[in-house]
């Protein structure tokens, strides 16, 4: 059963395209049996000559027939090598895309739980490791199989004893047996050098990042020594890497070679007793040079897939996981125009948390209006924010949009009518244009400059070369925190949706620049609710309702008056931020 | 502590000059040759190692050899003598030995160093690029230099580890064959060598475009790998924008396209290393045919036929190993040049020949800018005849909007760039005539996004400098208030931190980097919008520590928010480059200019009113 399971994902691929598959071994094996026949072929091409009963035209028939065997093996087992590495880069194909798409529907709590090296990694390094198992995996076994298969065939055949061969092969047995003990020895070591090249690369990674900071206090000595540390561990790690795989390399062809050994004394003892012919001894020689490939090829195998039965437990297991976000059958979708929000007694605890990140929330949004959030880091406005698109599952119950549970909402109707700006701006390295219209990539182009002029980012835009069209990213243009941020206001401010969220997206713009940003939200979303979380009063003060969380409980709400009057977190951060005040006690 | 560092600094120095003067000669040497003095040093390490490889070769390519002997003056001669059997079973193992023993030091040898060379040059390179002034660091992206330590290196290790062994020890190889061939029969080595320029016309057929394919297809996977992680990195924004579909087209797109060049790839190395299979095959074919006749006409003893279609086929081997090599040498060929590249840039800020070293306990911070200019580029100057002159200890605050200059001034002050005309001076010192470590050391600088390093709370406050102790961190910790959050933590100091700053908001972060101020005792300070992006908690305290550390030291404040600067001595007002607006809080109010709006934005008071 479980065996079943963790080769559920192959198993579905080679159902599909077993016949490739078949259609591919079968050319190899052909192409094997073919090339078993030359030794075969120049032992009696020996046998003839010694005996004195060749002739020229016989010498030409030898050579044509050598020369058909050799270009017969080369064209089948290309076809049928081309074939197997074709089944497994269609593998790799699907297999990433299935990956891929099962991405885009795990939630933010695998997320956080995952970073993205580790999911990268199954996307990389485990889809390559079943895919090798799978192309070079089965190339190699079919080939070696059937080539020793063949040979110890073609071996019995003739008129060699059997007790010669015996004793010839018998020192190469042992190359499969060195290539498993040894092969895991080097793969670890192997390991540990990428280990530390990574880390070499990480150092590098911190102290160029860093390079301002480490400048300016002049610790740049102290600095370039971190660094040879790690250069150095990644030296040390490759030279114990070496000492093992150059011991395998040289150890392989000296088992070979001690097989070769026992060949000439032992098979040219009997030659000389007259008990194989010269053209056997010939053909012995041949073979068991024949062999030293093959099994060094399983030792290969067997190591390559231990590897792979680990990397496709791991995307088994991956493909196997479900977001618990899950649409109700009977989810319908909703019209959010005109509809108000309303939290009851919502009490929220992340999966594997143990405190509760919301407490006993109770809240009505009314249409078309602005509600402000405020309180500091870690008091849940982000959280509650989350709920509320079904980022995180809220209870049963918990959170209704007019008279609609959001849990019997589709996720498209509710995330299409919905615009999130998130606080960190993440932007693709795509055209700036592309970022804006995220949501609809072919928006038209008036739409777009709107929605810029309206993120006060316009400006910033049109000094660009290539404006809309500039490419942002690691090979395009680096823009600041504060137009990373307008730019992604951007993009949720051209959704035009019933329902928008800013979760403190102005942290890192000027106060003037606020100001007009406010203003432009506050006339273009006259009928639409407008939801902003802030750490600055100045960013919410004129909201129809503002909601001091702390700790995961509403602590106050009212409008800016109402709390500027009360005593409480309100008035002591307009105190603060406002008269300059950094002195008050108790926050 | 400041003796230890500026020993250091010297030798740093003078190994600038050293390459500098490699540079020069660099123009008419080819990528390999800059590779010489790093070989140089081990130059017995490496005669070893062709000593090793010979041995190696001739115990290998001598064992068909011995077969030939056995074919020919024993088993067709009908010799019975056990004896010499035994002897050549001897010898046979003997080449084995001697074949399995200097293989394992060739590699063994190589590789100790080749590891040297490239860890040698890492170091060197590292060395040369952190030497290079801010504005490198301003003007290339950080990622490509990570680049060029480790992936352009490791493609100068795998040139070491894998293509300069092949391009050895198969060279060694080829010529021994033939030198053997040539020493079995010398008319048909020469028939054989007519394989020598198909070979050629193979390898050069299948060259560059094999090349072109293996570009391809690494082109198209570090496109999947960034596409990839980039998604995953914007996933909840996928999500929330419902753009799973169009995403996943996309996703497609590049897997496709990745697919379509790895099967070019399996096509193209097929095919070339078919061809040569079959090439191989011919060619025995033909010594068969060749040899059969001459062995025939009693002109070949049979085994020296059967040495040569064992030495015929050996033959491919090592041109397809080499062949194979050729993209690794490509590659590393271009990393040799581009990490050459780097090491020929030198920095636009330098020391003075004769600076001048001032004392560091006796600097009051008096600061001048005697009209200064500055631009980043010619012709379009950010800073137009500034003037400005500070008094020791005073605090100065700096507002203005985006591209003012405020930062740019900063980075005059601190010399990341050199003023075009006029002159900076601390103390009446020209900043040029100081020595840039002694002048960062004299300067403090915080900026926007706090930077921490992979290491201990402690090692942090202290930037890794061993000869600061303990206690003096904890007691800055204590004194900006950073030792509750700090004693929170799991492991107190010794907490491990890393880059991202693993679990320490942006304003604890921020309080560690004050902390390294109050160690490090700098005589001016530099806050470049220190707390933006704070919630008003760690503000506060953030606040409460700039109180303390700007005591007693001259200090500019540049913010956009004005709680942080309106208690300053005197406030700038920056716009295009010049100063517009001077004085303190109230004196400016009095202006009714730019820093009165400013003021009634952020209360609020203008925009929202009106609308």
């Amino acid at each position: 059963m479980n065996f079943l399971k963790s080769t559920h994902l192959l198993v579905q691929f080679i159902r599909a395209k077993w016949y490739i598959y078949t259609s591919g071994i079968l050319f190899i094996a052909v192409a094997n049996i073919v090339q078993a026949y030359y030794p075969r072929i120049l032992g009696e091409f020996t046998d003839q000559l010694e005996l004195g009963g060749l002739t020229k035209s016989m010498i030409v028939n030898y050579s044509l027939l050598l020369m058909g065997v050799g270009i017969t093996f080369a064209i089948l087992a290309g076809i049928g090598q081309f074939h197997i590495m074709y089944v497994g880069r269609i593998f790799e194909f699907f297999t990433r895309k299935r990956l891929f798409d099962h991405f885009t529907t795990l939630s933010e709590s695998f997320y956080s739980k995952n970073g993205v090296g580790k999911l990268l990694s199954y996307v990389m390094n485990d889809v390559t490791a079943v895919r090798e198992s799978i192309s070079m995996g089965v190339n190699q076994s079919a080939n070696a199989a059937m080539l020793l298969l063949s040979a110890v065939f073609f071996m019995l055949l003739s008129s060699i004893p059997l007790y010669l061969i015996i004793a010839c092969v018998l020192p190469m047995l042992a190359i499969p047996w060195i290539v498993v003990r040894i092969g895991p020895v080097i793969r670890e070591r192997s390991m540990a050098v990428q280990q530390s090249l990574a880390r070499m690369t990480e150092s590098a990674e911190e102290q160029f990042g860093g390079i301002r900071v480490t400048k300016k206090f002049a610790v740049e000595p102290i600095m370039n020594e971190r660094f040879g540390r790690t250069v150095d561990t990644l030296r040390d790690n490759q030279l114990q890497l070496v000492r093992i795989s150059s011991l395998f390399q040289a150890l392989i062809p000296f088992l070979g070679a001690l097989s070769l050994m026992v060949t000439i004394g032992l098979g040219g003892y009997l030659t000389i007793q007259d008990h194989i012919s010269l053209g056997e001894f010939v053909a012995l020689t041949l073979y068991i040079r024949m062999m030293v490939n093959p099994l060094q090829q399983i030792g290969n195998v067997i190591n390559t897939m231990q590897r792979s039965r680990a990397s496709l437990e791991r995307l088994n297991d991956l493909l196997s996981k479900r977001s618990e976000i899950q649409e109700v059958e009977s989810a319908r979708a909703l019209d959010l125009h005109n509809t108000s929000i309303r939290i009851k007694q919502l009490t929220f605890t992340y999966p594997d948390a143990t405190q509760e990140a919301l407490h006993d929330i109770d809240l009505e949004i009314e249409p078309g209006t602005i509600v402000g959030i405020i309180g500091r880091t870690g008091s849940g406005k982000t959280t509650l924010m989350k709920l509320l698109l079904r980022i995180y599952e809220p209870p049963n119950g918990t959170v209704w949009v007019g008279e609609t549970d959001i849990r019997d909402m589709t996720l498209e109707s509710l995330r299409e009518q919905i615009a999130y700006v998130p606080q960190e701006g993440f932007l693709f390295s795509t055209s700036i244009r592309d970022n804006i219209a995220f949501y609809q990539r072919d928006t038209s182009f008036e739409f777009v400059e709107k929605a810029a002029k309206q993120a006060q980012i316009y400006n910033n835009i049109t000094a660009f070369p290539e404006q809309f069209d500039t490419k942002l990213g690691e090979r395009g243009v680096t823009l600041s925190g504060g137009q990373r941020q307008r730019t992604s206001l951007a993009r949720g401010i051209i959704k035009n949706a019933p329902i928008m969220i800013l979760d403190d997206s102005v942290s890192a713009v000027d106060s003037v620049t606020e100001n007009h940003i406010i203003a432009a939200l506050r006339s273009e979303r006259k009928n639409k609710t407008t939801i902003i979380i802030a750490h600055r009063i100045s960013a919410l003060k004129y909201a129809d309702l503002i909601i001091v969380l702390d700790k995961g409980r509403i602590v106050q709400q009212g409008v800016h008056k109402e709390l500027l009057a009360q005593k409480g977190i309100y008035a002591m951060l307009h105190s603060i931020q406002e008269e300059g005040n950094p002195h008050v006690e108790g926050y | 502590m400041s003796k230890g560092t500026k020993g250091t600094d010297h030798s740093m120095d003078s190994s600038l000059e050293k390459e500098s003067g490699l540079n020069g000669r660099l123009k008419y040497r080819s990528a390999f040759g800059a590779l010489l003095p790093y070989v140089k040093p081990h130059w017995k390490t490496f005669l070893l190692l062709f000593g090793c490889i010979f041995l190696a070769v001739s115990a290998e390519l001598l064992q068909p050899y011995l077969f030939k002997i056995v074919i020919d003056d024993y088993l067709m001669i009908g010799n019975v003598d056990l004896i010499i059997v035994v002897v050549i079973c001897i010898i046979y193992l003997g080449l084995s030995l001697t074949n399995l023993i200097f293989s394992y030091l060739q590699n063994n040898l190589l590789q100790k160093a080749g590891q040297s060379i490239v860890g040698r040059i890492r170091k060197d390179l590292f060395l040369h690029i952190s030497r290079q002034s801010m504005s490198y660091f301003d003007r290339v992206p950080s990622g490509s230099l990570i680049t060029h330590v480790s992936s352009d290196t490791e493609a100068l290790n795998q040139f070491f580890n894998q293509v300069l062994l092949s391009l050895l020890r198969d060279g060694m190889t080829l010529i021994f064959i033939i030198v053997l061939m040539f020493q079995l029969d010398v008319t048909l080595t020469l028939y054989c060598l007519i394989l020598l320029p198909i070979i050629a016309f193979i390898a050069i057929a299948f060259r560059s475009y094999m090349r072109k394919t293996y570009q391809l297809a690494r082109t198209s996977l570090s496109r999947l790998i960034s596409f990839v992680a980039e998604n995953l990195a914007g996933m909840n924004l996928i999500q929330a924008f419902h753009q799973e579909k169009e995403q996943q087209s996309q996703f497609t797109d590049r897997n496709r396209s990745y697919l379509r060049a790895n099967l070019r790839e399996i096509r193209t190395n097929v095919l070339f290393n078919r061809s040569f299979e079959i090439l191989g095959n011919l060619s025995v074919a033909f010594v068969v045919w060749l040899g059969g006749n001459a062995v025939l006409n009693r002109s070949m003893d049979f085994g020296v036929l059967f040495a040569f279609i064992t030495y015929i086929r050996m033959f491919f081997q090592p041109i397809n190993t080499i062949t194979q090599q050729w993209n690794m040498l490509q590659s590393a060929t271009v990393s040799i040049q581009r990490i050459w590249s780097i090491f020929s840039i030198t920095p636009e800020v330098v020391d003075m020949k004769k600076s001048i070293d001032i004392r560091l306990d006796q600097v009051q911070g008096q600061i001048d800018f005697n009209h200064i200019q500055f631009a980043y580029q010619d012709g379009s100057p950010v800073i137009h005849d500034l003037d400005l002159h500070i008094q020791p200890g005073e605090m100065i605050g700096i507002v203005g909007t985006t591209g003012a200059g405020k930062s740019s001034l900063i980075s005059l002050l601190c010399r990341f760039y050199d003023v075009k005309t006029g002159s900076v001076t601390i103390d009446g010192v020209d900043i040029r005539n100081i020595r840039q470590a002694t002048l960062h050391r004299l300067i403090g600088l915080v900026q926007q996004e706090p930077y921490l390093y992979s290491g201990t709370i402690v090692d942090n406050v202290r930037m890794f400098d061993k000869s600061i102790s303990r206690d003096a961190v904890i007691q800055a910790c204590e004194f900006v208030g950073a030792n509750q959050l700090i004693e929170r933590l799991k492991d107190g100091y010794d907490t491990r931190l890393s880059e991202r700053g693993s679990g320490l908001s942006a304003g604890e972060r921020q309080l560690i980097s004050f902390a390294r101020i109050i160690v490090f005792q700098p005589k001016i300070l530099i806050l470049d919008e220190a707390t933006a992006n704070l919630d008003s908690h760690t503000e506060q305290l953030i606040q409460a520590a700039l109180h303390i550390v700007s005591e007693g030291r001259t200090s500019l404040v540049i913010a956009h928010r004005l709680s942080t600067i309106m208690q300053a001595d005197r406030i700038l007002v920056m716009r295009d480059g010049a100063i517009v607006e001077e004085g303190n809080h109230a004196e400016l109010l009095g202006q009714q200019g730019y820093y009165e709006q400013l003021y009634l934005h952020s209360q609020g008071q203008t925009m929202n009113e009106a609308g």
